[in-house]
């Protein structure tokens, strides 16, 4: 062990340029923080706490609570896909059928969100590919309107944050010894009572934590409600946004802004928090 | 009798239910990109679906674009297209550049300091995107600093540190410390052992992260949103400028190029890691 222990200062010397690397992020946070604080709106200057209290405002009230709506509804949706999507994925043998159903699913995670904006638009729009399916079954007489309202920015939503969920709970059920289930099989449950009793209890902490991931990357999320719906839902990031773009109120942005991350971290740590307590119990 | 989550057998209700909601999952996921990917066939003006009859313009169409230098508009969809890629090396090599020796030193340290520094490398995951865009443009803005191109890389590494992190420190696991000792009592200095045996013992890893830092920093979108300037734009700011106000369907065509390289490279990346960690 002696020859190849990292002595303290080879090991800074080693993390050194990572650090330099994160360090304009950790800039931004505490710079983000300080103009949340400034009294006047476009420069740093002094100490109020005037650009919180200004946000206190029913707009702005209704831009929080749109976001949570959205994203609690959206981890609801997700969450009830997620665990049936990983069970398919972790049963499938063929490796290429298990490779297809990731990219599949992961794929809408990473690409470029203008294409799935573009594909969305597609899909749902007037005279898209839905509307006119059900116009052709009869179901209905005039198009949906899906686009440009809380509808269409659900969907976005649930695309593109379903894969965080699903590959941590792919984890999760792959550490599910087979022992517990034939067990429970063995005395006669139904699969629904398995499931009940068995798989979900075990999949317990992946799914708070899976659940809390999403729920904070949807609350964040900006593209989606900006592409998807327009100017019509308000969620905190477009919101953020307008008080910089027209208003130039660059210290109300940097305190809803302060708002949003203290948002999502409270959901994170919360769960963590969750997670921690509820491993210990099935443990015990 | 196969025991499992998704009984092959006696299924019933059960399998019904949880084969029902898979498949509605998995048609979230494709139908938008598999729509693009039809939609950039047709040979119509009109977003209309499904198109009425096939052709190929709208690819010709994207290679117009591309070879005709089109002076009159103020950023090419050339020049975007060039920075996005340089953004993106400059991106992969730093990130990774300064990953390799971060997750060896966390890798042989102490493990409270790794478990801590892994935390502070995962904030940037849990930022909020456009947070980072505002502050970003905010430091850039109120300090008027001349960055040029480092304008949206200096964002974007920030952004790909915790996945090309955690692909290196899984690539570190699974190296034992007695390969390098070994190395060492046959007379290399301690450089040279990790130089010529951990660094190629993490070549998936490195790899892995450098495909992931590619992917992350061409496709991003929001914090390029508020950092583009007139000079410096990447491709998918130059898709946003020019859908704006209505779908072009020449951008679609474009679309089905950015999904083909997505793919490619996803696949390049699970197959690299398969077997050990998670792409998440």
């Amino acid at each position: 062990m002696s020859t190849t222990t990292l002595s303290k200062g080879q090991a800074l010397a080693f993390a050194a340029p990572a650090f330099i690397a994160i360090l304009p992020f950790l800039v931004a946070c505490v710079y983000i923080l300080r103009f949340s604080l400034s009294a006047e709106q476009g420069v740093i200057e002094g100490i109020s706490i005037r650009a919180y209290q200004e946000l206190m405002t029913p707009f702005f009230g209704r831009s929080v609570w749109l976001t949570l709506k959205l994203a609690f509804i959206a981890t609801v949706i997700v969450m009830f896909m997620a665990v049936p999507l990983a069970f398919l994925l972790t049963s499938l043998r063929g490796s290429f059928a298990r490779r297809l159903l990731t990219v599949t699913i992961l794929l809408p995670l990473i690409l470029n969100l203008l294409v799935q904006a573009y594909g969305w638009i597609l899909l749902l729009g007037p005279s898209g590919a839905l509307n006119t399916l059900l116009k052709s079954l009869g179901l209905i007489e005039r198009p949906l309107f899906l686009l440009f309202n809380e509808t269409g920015v659900l969907l976005g939503l649930v695309q593109t944050s379903l894969p965080l969920a699903v590959f941590p709970i792919v984890s999760a059920v792959r550490g599910i010894s087979k022992e517990h289930l034939e067990a429970a099989s063995s005395l006669g449950a139904s699969n629904w009572r398995i499931l009940r009793d068995v798989s979900l209890p075990l999949l317990r902490p992946a799914l708070v934590g899976a659940a809390s991931i999403v729920f904070a990357f949807n609350a964040s999320a900006f593209a989606i409600p900006l592409l998807l719906g327009g100017r019509r839902v308000q969620m905190m990031g477009v919101a953020i946004r307008d008080m910089i773009s027209p208003l130039f109120n660059w210290s109300g942005a940097a305190a809803a802004g302060m708002i949003l991350i203290l948002l999502t971290l409270f959901v994170l740590v919360v769960s963590a928090w969750l997670v921690r307590v509820t491993t210990v119990k099935t443990k015990g | 009798m196969r025991v499992g989550l998704l009984p092959t057998d006696r299924g019933g209700s059960y399998r019904f239910v949880i084969m029902l909601l898979a498949i509605l999952g998995i048609l979230v996921s494709a139908l938008p990109v598999v729509v693009v990917t039809i939609m950039s066939f047709s040979a119509a003006e009109t977003s209309g679906f499904p198109p009425e009859s096939y052709s190929l313009r709208w690819y010709g169409e994207v290679a117009r674009l591309f070879t005709n230098e089109d002076s009159s508009s103020a950023q090419s969809v050339v020049d975007s297209t060039v920075t996005s890629l340089v953004v993106a090396l400059i991106v992969m090599v730093i990130s990774t550049g300064v990953c390799i020796p971060l997750a060896y030193a966390l890798a042989r340290g102490e493990r409270r300091v790794r478990e801590g520094m892994e935390l502070l490398f995962t904030l940037p995951l849990v930022f909020p995107l456009v947070m980072l865009g505002i502050a970003f443009l905010l430091i850039a803005e109120s300090l008027k600093l001349e960055l040029g191109i480092w304008r949206i890389a200096i964002p974007h590494i920030a952004l790909v540190l915790p996945f090309v992190l955690r692909n290196c420190l899984s690539a570190m696991n699974g190296i034992s410390v007695e390969l390098e000792e070994a190395a060492i009592s046959l007379g290399a200095s301690p450089m040279r052992a990790i130089w010529d045996v951990v660094i190629p013992l993490m070549k998936a890893g490195i790899l892995a992260g450098l495909i992931f830092a590619l992917i992350i920093s061409f496709n991003e979108f929001t914090i390029t949103f508020f950092m583009y300037t007139i000079d410096v734009s990447t491709l998918p700011i130059w898709m946003y400028s020019r859908t704006v106000s209505s779908l072009d369907p020449s951008t679609l065509a474009l679309s089905v190029f950015i999904i083909a390289a997505d793919v490619l490279l996803i696949v390049l990346v699970d197959k690299l890691i398969a077997g050990k960690g998670n792409l998440f």
